[in-house]
């Protein structure tokens, strides 16, 4: 018997309904499109599947996949390994939430509009702005939309509003995404240097006037940048400050809103799920108040109903595409609204205490593998004076690509090439190693014992 | 009413984790003193028992599929097979990382291969990326696709994006973050291409025109190879919106219909969820002239040594030739893609037969409402009319409630907050805005007859009620019709605990 297809209600029942609008067959339901557009051959794909059989399939080919929980993993670089609670997807993918569109009818959306107004505060919350919208796609493009937001308010006033800056060691990943975004405005990209993994506030200067610059906190080397509370400062009114976090560093890691951004951004994914191979994930995207009406993306606010019961709706809708076409500030409409509700219940769930206790947990595991790291001969920090969060460089004697195939071979993934991250501007011995919440001791004598056996083999 | 922010538990009522790996004291120490945070951030202090309660009653006050019929017309709101669910949380999807090596990463990419394939096959196109992560970043990344097609060639000055009257919101947006500039053509007065108002704005300056086909009124567009031909003999690109996909597969594809680039929306036609406004995912695909251009990277399959490989196949990733390098700075929403993969396994070739009943409940629908029983007929005091003249619509249509506001003062939007309190959601409201008090309607294909009967009867219903019931409706939601104009004066966007 033909298996058919278990998801049509009218399957079998189409003469029915034809009958009842006067047509003879389902032919007859494509009679206006021209013959000369018709296809003439049926699709050449494999027949329907059973659940069963594609269940089978999926955990077959899945289980190609290497899960960084499957054995010590060291790989960051933006997407961090993590342990979602369990209430999280159990809750998130309740049919009301999971299966409903964008709330355009806040009168049977509630639910989710007061879900994302307690996400925009804990956002908020969390990185000292007043504002936050209701995700972007990842970090690269709320950092980009970030950037031609910032161009649009400060078109006036700034002395170069055509000019951006950002940091040099920005990953070519991020890069890219930004200069895609920006190339249809007209900005000129230019890049604020740095020493040993610090930006230099000296040269800094020269992006005074300029409508916005770009940096990360901790940075892609995984340092934290003291100095980067001077840059407001350095910049002036008339220039915005962008900067991009690791949500999960701020239990400890000063908020960025505290020390002059006015703009943050940063990737969500730390609350809520696992890196996902990099998708669905969420961009988070915070503002102070001038910036509030150039903001891409969707904003609820709170009101009432006709008899003046709290209610919640989606709010500022005049600068979306769906109002203002060709003259809105993004051409955003779907966005990452389920990931971002997962994001707000892990952030509910941990709680002040929690998140810092999930700062700290990162902070110690980074140093415990860096101790551990550095006591083998032939290894150095890359900048041995800065502080980490999350990730560090280590120069090997070697290619880094060659250790993290030696490390692969025994079952440990090491890190990444900075070189594969940042390209030529990073040597091919340096190696970007990361810790997280979820890093064990026994995976860093793992990872430790393997940079060691590799180290003792180059070295002889 | 339950709200996050009253819930008063003591510090650390929340979720509890196992101790870091040095003390708080050492690892505080860590941080440079100048960047240490001083006040954390007041989030709620809850427990997992209430925030249970808390998001499950938030549940309950929020309309999905899952809650009853969808009718929300472009938005393809069909049934989420709950397996999809069940795949993306085996480890093999939710704890990859995306720039682990090519070896740890060989399902996902197999994954990605066979869709790349399967949609370049159904639209007639010649490769796909899978990296745009929504419809509107699939417009924005071809258009840049093309935008460097043209420098390649030495034309610049091809700037000008054409786009209907009737199109989506985001293809004008799309194309201006883009750096073009919008050339909008009014339709014609059936809805249709207006061929001549093409033939009057096209030329040297022109770098695509950017077609919705089913038009966003549901009708296909009879002269769309001609159309096609007008913008490819100026020297311009045809860009395929295809928000309206689920309408035509195997039956037509964009290649046949002369397009160069085409944006599939897997959380339209392949049921990725819509999950209260995303994430989505929007791949786009290709002819071969514009593939050298598509961001980096895509998949490609060679044959595996003996004895190795996922059925003989190895995968690695490769960078187009002239890439436009990156819109999203991994490889796209990959477990929307996994999800539409095991949708599509579902349907194979059959994809053919959702379309035809997405069709066939579409002008089931229809026909269902514009031909009441007398005595519903006797009830109404003006009926809706098409917003469009069509003999057979496609997936979706629209009708203009132009007729009931001038008889009773009802107004489309008035009919659509009724419906909230009959059980279903509201229609598209007032898109495409060339129709006049327009409500789009789409029922997708997994909607049985019973349901069509039951939305019909409810709808005509509405339109024979006591004007002022409509009028001041909903009345049996969560929450009666909300003052959004408090929302814009007011600008509450959080809360605050002081």
């Amino acid at each position: 018997m033909r298996l058919v297809v278990d998801q049509l209600p009218n399957l079998g029942r189409e003469q029915e309904l034809l009958d009842a609008i006067g047509l003879a067959t389902i032919d007859d339901l494509f009679s206006d499109i021209p013959e000369s557009v018709r296809r003439t051959e049926p699709l050449d794909l494999p027949g329907p599947q059973s659940e069963e059989e594609i269940w089978a399939d999926a955990q077959r080919l899945l289980s190609k996949n290497v899960p960084l929980t499957s054995r010590p993993s060291f790989i960051g670089a933006g997407l961090y390994q993590n342990h979602v609670p369990t209430m999280v997807p159990m809750l998130a993918t309740r049919g009301e939430f999971l299966t409903a569109y964008t709330p355009y009818q806040p009168e049977v959306s509630q639910g989710m509009l007061q879900a994302m107004w307690e996400f925009q505060t804990m956002v908020s919350e969390l990185v000292a702005l007043p504002v936050a919208n209701v995700s972007m796609y990842d970090a690269s493009t709320a950092a980009a939309e970030a950037i031609t937001c910032a161009v649009r308010v400060h078109s006036r006033k700034a002395a170069r509003p055509d000019v951006i800056y950002i940091a040099e060691w920005t990953p070519e990943n991020r890069r890219s995404v930004i200069q895609n975004y920006i190339q249809g405005a007209g900005i000129e990209l230019r890049f604020l240097g740095g020493s040993d993994g610090l930006i230099d506030l000296g040269a800094a200067e020269e992006a005074a006037g300029c409508a916005a610059v770009y940096v990360e906190q901790p940075n892609p080397f995984g340092i934290i940048d003291p100095g980067l509370a001077e840059l407001k400062a350095i910049l002036g009114e008339d220039t915005a400050l962008i900067v991009g976090v690791n949500p999960s560093s701020l239990g400890v890691i000063a908020p960025p809103g505290d020390w002059g951004a006015d703009i943050v951004v940063g990737e969500g994914q730390c609350f809520g799920i696992g890196p996902t191979g990099g998708g669905p994930i969420y961009g988070l995207f915070a503002c102070r108040d001038p910036y509030l009406r150039q903001m891409p993306g969707r904003i609820v606010g709170l009101t009432r109903d006709e008899s003046g019961r709290r209610a919640f709706t989606l709010t500022l809708s005049t600068r979306e595409q769906h109002i203002r076409r060709q003259k809105a500030t993004s051409n955003i409409c779907s966005n990452e609204t389920l990931i971002a509700l997962m994001g707000a219940m892990h952030m509910a769930l941990l709680g002040p205490e929690g998140l810092e206790r999930l700062s700290v947990r990162n902070v110690a595991a980074c140093a415990r593998t860096k101790d551990a790291v550095l006591a083998i001969d032939g290894i150095e920090l890359l900048h041995p004076d800065a502080a980490h969060y999350n990730e560090f460089t280590v120069v090997l004697s070697g290619r880094a690509a060659d250790a993290l195939a030696f490390l692969d071979v025994g079952g440990v993934t090491g890190g990444l090439a900075l070189r594969d991250i940042m390209g030529e501007g990073a040597d091919e011995s340096w190696l970007l190693i990361t810790a997280t919440d979820q890093t064990t001791e026994s995976d860093i004598t793992a990872l430790a014992d393997g940079l060691a056996a590799w180290c003792a083999e180059v070295n002889g | 009413m339950s709200d996050l922010f009253e819930f008063k538990g003591a510090a650390g009522a929340g979720y509890a984790q196992p101790s870091p790996l040095l003390d708080e004291e050492s690892a505080r120490a860590c941080i440079p003193e100048g960047m240490r945070r001083k006040a954390l951030p007041r989030w709620p202090k809850a427990s997992e028992p209430e925030l249970v309660r808390h998001y499950t009653w938030l549940s309950t006050r929020n309309f999905g599929i899952d809650t009853g019929f969808y009718p929300l017309g472009s938005c393809t709101m069909k049934h989420n097979p709950r397996l999809n669910e069940r795949i993306v949380q085996l480890p093999g999807m939710n704890d990859i990382h995306p720039l682990a090596p090519e070896s740890h990463l060989q399902g996902l990419m197999a994954i990605y291969f066979e869709m790349q394939e399967m949609l370049a096959h159904c639209s007639g196109m010649d490769q796909v990326t899978l990296q745009p992560v929504a419809g509107a970043q699939g417009e924005f990344t071809a258009i840049r696709c093309i935008q460097e097609y043209h420098r390649s060639l030495g034309e610049s000055e091809r700037t000008e994006v054409i786009v209907p009257d009737s199109a989506h919101g985001t293809n004008p947006a799309s194309a201006t973050m883009c750096g073009c500039s919008v050339v909008e053509i009014p339709s014609g007065a059936d809805g249709r291409l207006d061929l001549d108002a093409l033939r009057a704005v096209v030329g040297e300056n022109t770098c695509a025109m950017m077609v919705t086909n089913p038009s966003t009124l549901g009708v296909f567009e009879p002269d769309i190879a001609e159309a096609s031909a007008i913008v490819h003999a100026a020297g311009g690109q045809m860009y395929y919106d295809g928000a309206n996909f689920n309408a035509i597969l195997g039956k037509t594809d964009p290649g046949l219909m002369g397009f160069d680039a085409v944006h599939y929306n897997l959380h339209k036609t392949f049921s990725q969820p819509h999950g209260g406004g995303g994430p989505g995912s929007g791949p786009i695909g290709v002819k071969e002239h514009l593939a050298p251009y598509l961001p980096k990277p895509v998949v490609k399959q060679e044959a595996a040594p003996s004895g190795s490989g996922i059925d003989g196949w190895t995968y690695t990733w490769e960078d187009p030739q002239h890439s436009i390098g990156k819109v999203q700075q991994w490889h796209g929403n990959a477990a929307a893609v996994v999800r539409a993969w095991a949708f599509y396994r579902r349907y194979g070739r059959d994809l053919e037969k959702m379309s035809e009943h997405a069709v066939l409940n579409a002008n089931y629908l229809r026909h269902r409402i514009l031909n009441p029983s007398p005595e519903q007929a006797e009830q109404i005091p003006a009926m809706p009319v098409d917003g469009a003249p069509a003999e057979v619509v496609k997936h979706e249509f629209t009708l203009s409630l132009s007729p009931v506001k001038e008889a009773t003062g009802v107004t489309g939007k008035d009919v659509a907050k009724r419906l909230l309190d009959h059980g279903y959601m509201a229609p598209t409201l007032y898109f495409p805005q060339i129709v006049p008090e327009c409500l789009m309607i789409e029922p997708t294909e997994t909607e049985s007859k019973e349901v069509l009967d039951d939305f019909a009867a409810a709808f005509l219903t509405v339109l024979g009620e006591d004007p002022d019931i409509v009028k001041s409706a909903p009345h049996t939601t969560p929450v009666g019709r909300v003052d959004e104009v408090w929302a814009a004066r007011n600008l509450v966007l959080r809360h605050h605990s002081d």
